[in-house]
């Protein structure tokens, strides 16, 4: 099983490191993440002319820099499904070989993780740098931050299989999937706005989302003050909020996979492993 | 020494006589049989609904709901949508004319198209024509369900004109994508990596979610070579009431720049196609499969 | 004289190494000095090693690739500066090719290439129709041709590439993966339609020394990029065969048995493998009666014969007379 996962580790490096020119690669990792908040922090600028002191602000930046990790490793899992189903045709050949598949998946969200996270750090740190976001070194719980962040990409992980699972069983346009999903949870999660904002009856499915549990604590351990003054998850404390969320994460896990044992089922019974649709 | 003989218009099978169409003919041809693979998936695969239209309506709201939460205007509500709306045509340019030669490429149909004696800027308008119908589905729902739900208040004086600005739009839009197109003719894993590049920038470039107004003068004049800046900036003026006070030029100023921009892309996609498809020639990049 | 279908003088072509791209250290030379002339009505076969050039000579006449020297012609027009009129009069057939459109069926997809050349609706239908009774595929002429086995999308290549009834058609390996019925059926067709009409030609490249001998006018052999012969089948074979060649199958050799074998005189040349516990040599020789000394020396150094025979040469022994070793021999280097 850990051979499953380092090899494909290292493949989804290889397939995400594949860049004709490096200096491509590294305008890609700055600017695309820097342009996606910065869209935010225009409007956010407009409307509030300018103050970016505002705890609003942060509560923002903070979660749209975080949910990068949500769009690039979910998405990126149903992708890979994609790729090696339909580009690189090796798909099958994992399915022969004594690959555990699950794990197989999960080692292709690796790489992702890691360029995800330059992005993100260098999201936020231009954050810091130049728009006064109100991240101190010396305010940050690093233990909360470093737990979150290992229970978040467990929980990111398994969500990441349930999708690609299900991209298992879709022949045509399985390409839109991934990132269709990622742009939807955007809403629910109160990933820059907080939930208090959404109409009453939409608020119960952010409840249920554990992306939600995830960034709010990402934006205690960062910014507590900040987090404090939104009072969707108050009645949680940190321990509390934690421990749900590993719960998710354990129950995501159980849901990840059945699902993934019934896709596959139903993938191999209509012959879709191997199928590739040209188009 | 080498012989000439006169080209081929008609050949015999067996008896019978296969008549070829050349020209004009030829090239509407091209247009319909490319365009049809991509008008045929809307019939056979469903699914694209929800992910060309739900899906993204959902992510869209995630927008307004971020100006709602900071008490903005309730125009900028309207601008959202159309820019959500006007960004499905952007991200077909896009996805659908230029990282579609790349996979084109992959498979092997580019050379095939390369081969025969029909235009390449007649296949790429048939992708664009093909693909404009579930983008124009794609719009129109985001505009309408949008507009619906979030109870955005129009204010449009002149329907034929805000008609004009949008088909001006989408001709320059198309034509800057067959220019990037033509690109792709070169480019090889690169190609798909620059596409996914030119996603936000451009939102953020071209005012998608926000008046273009918001940047300084110079910086939203170059932004304004991309045909969606000036459209947006113009169907908003022409839609809202509070449109020409958040507006960046003139409306009339906007069309007439957006009509050179037409001309001028859709010559330079000419002139590139043909330059590039000599290019891709002479160093072999038209048949590599680069993963 | 017919007039010619194909013509290139001193046709090169040279991959240079793009920066950034870790892959390609060197300057590779795919062709170097074609020169070959192609009939108008003529099977013409380029037979070669995987790598020796043969697709990037069917790129350059096909007009997808320019050469790096030289000239090549396609029906009376240059394929570098005239492409625009070469393009019309030919169609291209690859061997394991996955182009078209999953979700379209196959009359879809061979339509929709029929188009592409101008043909009518009615046309393209029609001979849709036709060519899939050819090649046995018409029960599945509303099938995706996502759904089709390798076989049988080869079989819809085949198809498309008659459909338009080129003046030359490039057939680069098209029987790949087809069983061996329907490669038969295919080379059937193909010779079919080159002698129906005078002025179609056909280039077929293949590595399968069977479909050249069995299909093909004239047969140009190539390796690294040159072409070592260019002759019928039958004369190409007839230049081996002043030297006989015999197949013995003996007990195992060692390499000094082989090494005695090839320096006995009259032996003009020795190739030996071993399998299931046997050793096969072939030798060309000089005169039937080296044969003597051979069975001689493998008696006098106690290995058994267990089987003698003379072999008519075939185009496999062409090759190996002109390059010094098998085409496996040469793709495995």
């Amino acid at each position: 099983m850990w051979a499953s996962l380092r090899t494909a580790a290292w493949l989804g490096w290889q397939i995400e490191s594949n860049w004709a020119s490096p200096a491509l690669f590294a305008l890609y990792s700055i600017i695309k993440p820097l342009t996606s908040a910065a869209i935010l922090v225009v409007m956010f600028g407009m409307v509030t002319q300018g103050n970016f002191a505002s705890p609003a602000f942060s509560y923002m930046y903070i979660g749209n820099a975080f949910y990068m990790y949500v769009g690039a490793i979910i998405a990126g899992m149903a992708q890979s499904v994609v790729d090696d189903r339909e580009r690189f045709r090796t798909l099958k050949s994992m399915y022969v070989a004594p690959v555990n598949i699950p794990l197989y998946l999960t080692g292709r969200g690796v790489a992702r993780f890691f360029t995800t996270t330059l992005s993100v750090l260098v999201t936020i740190g231009f954050g810091i740098a130049f728009l006064h976001l109100q991240v101190h070194p010396g305010d940050i719980r690093w233990g909360l931050l470093f737990a979150t962040l290992c229970v978040g990409m467990a929980m990111l992980a398994m969500m990441g299989l349930v999708l690609a699972s299900i991209v298992l069983t879709i022949a045509h346009g399985s390409w839109l999937v991934g990132e269709a999903v990622a742009a939807a949870l955007y809403l629910f999660c109160g990933a820059v706005f907080p939930l208090d904002a959404l109409p009453w009856w939409l608020q119960p499915v952010g409840y249920l989302m554990p992306v939600t549990y995830w960034l709010e604590l990402l934006r205690r351990a960062l910014v507590g003050r900040v987090a404090q003054q939104y009072p969707s998850l108050a009645g949680f404390d940190d321990r509390a909020l934690l421990t749900l969320l590993v719960l998710i994460t354990a129950a995501l896990g159980v849901i990840a996979t059945a699902t993934f044992r019934r896709c596959d089922r139903i993938a191999r019974e209509r012959g879709l492993i191997d199928r590739t649709t040209n188009y | 020494m080498r012989s000439r003989q006169s080209t081929v218009g008609e050949s015999t099978v067996g008896q019978s006589t296969l008549h070829r169409a050349s020209g004009w003919r030829l090239f509407a041809r091209t247009v319909a049989a490319r365009a049809y693979p991509r008008l045929i998936m809307n019939v056979r695969e469903k699914w694209w609904l929800v992910f060309e239209i739900v899906l993204p309506l959902i992510g869209l709201c995630a927008y307004v709901f971020m100006y709602r939460a900071n008490n903005a205007p309730a125009d900028l509500i309207g601008f959202v949508i159309i820019g959500g709306a006007m960004s499905a045509y952007w991200m077909n340019v896009l996805w659908s004319m230029g990282n579609q030669l790349f996979w084109e490429k992959e498979t092997g149909n580019l050379a095939l198209y390369i081969m025969a004696p029909n235009s390449m800027m007649a296949v790429l308008l048939g992708m664009a024509l093909g693909g404009m119908f579930t983008t124009t589905v794609r719009a129109a729902s985001i505009l309408a369900i949008g507009s619906v739900l979030f109870d955005v208040r129009f204010a449009v004086d002149s329907v034929p004109l805000l008609a004009a600005v949008f088909m001006l739009a989408l001709v320059a839009l198309y034509g800057m994508g067959m220019m990037f197109a033509s690109m792709f003719l070169l480019l090889g894993r690169e190609g798909w990596h620059l596409v996914n590049l030119a996603q936000e920038p451009v939102f953020l470039l071209s005012g998608t979610f926000f008046p273009i107004s918001s940047f300084s003068f110079w910086v939203a004049a170059g932004a304004s070579i991309i045909p969606l800046t000036l459209a947006l900036d113009a169907i908003r003026q022409l839609s809202f009431s509070s449109g020409a006070a958040m507006g960046f030029l003139a409306v009339r100023t906007e069309v007439a720049v957006l009509a050179v921009l037409s001309v001028v892309f859709l010559i330079a996609a000419r002139l590139l196609l043909r330059k590039l498809e000599r290019l891709a020639i002479a160093e072999g990049r038209l048949t590599e499969a680069r993963a | 004289m017919r007039a010619l279908a194909i013509e290139t003088e001193r046709l090169g072509r040279i991959y240079k190494p793009r920066k950034h791209n870790k892959d390609e250290s060197k300057t590779r030379v795919a062709l170097s000095d074609v020169s070959l002339t192609v009939p108008r009505g003529e099977l013409f076969g380029l037979l070669g090693p995987n790598g020796a050039g043969k697709t990037t000579l069917i790129k350059i006449l096909t007009t997808l690739l320019a050469p790096s020297s030289g000239w090549a012609c396609v029906e009376g027009f240059d394929v570098h500066r005239e492409p625009q009129f070469v393009r019309p009069c030919i169609n291209m057939v690859s061997g394991g090719e996955a182009s078209g459109y999953g979700l379209l069926t196959v009359r879809e997809n061979l339509w929709m290439f029929a188009q592409f050349y101008g043909l009518s609706s009615a046309d393209a239908n029609r001979r849709i129709v036709e060519l899939l009774a050819i090649v046995k595929m018409s029960d599945r002429i509303n099938t995706k041709s996502s759904q089709l086995s390798t076989g049988l999308r080869q079989k819809m290549n085949i198809a498309r590439g008659f459909l338009t009834d080129p003046k030359v058609l490039f057939l680069d390996e098209p029987t790949l993966g087809l069983d061996v019925e329907a490669s038969r059926d295919a080379r059937r067709y193909i010779r079919r339609w080159v002698d129906e009409d005078a002025t179609r030609t056909v280039l077929l490249t293949t590595h399968y020394m069977v479909e050249a001998d069995e299909l093909c006018d004239r047969v140009a052999i190539i390796n690294a990029g040159r072409v070592l012969a260019c002759d019928t089948p039958a004369k190409l074979k007839r230049t081996l065969q002043r030297e006989p060649i015999f197949h013995f199958e003996t007990t195992p050799l060692c390499d000094g048995d082989v090494a005695a074998i090839a320096e006995l005189a009259g032996v003009r040349k020795a190739t030996h493998s071993s399998s299931d516990g046997r050793s096969v040599v072939e030798l060309v020789l000089g005169e039937e009666r080296v044969v003597g000394p051979v069975i001689g020396l493998l008696e006098s150094r106690g290995i058994g014969l267990i089987t003698l025979s003379k072999r008519e040469p075939t185009l496999e022994d062409v090759f190996i007379d002109l390059v010094g070793r098998s085409m496996e021999e040469v793709e495995h280097a």
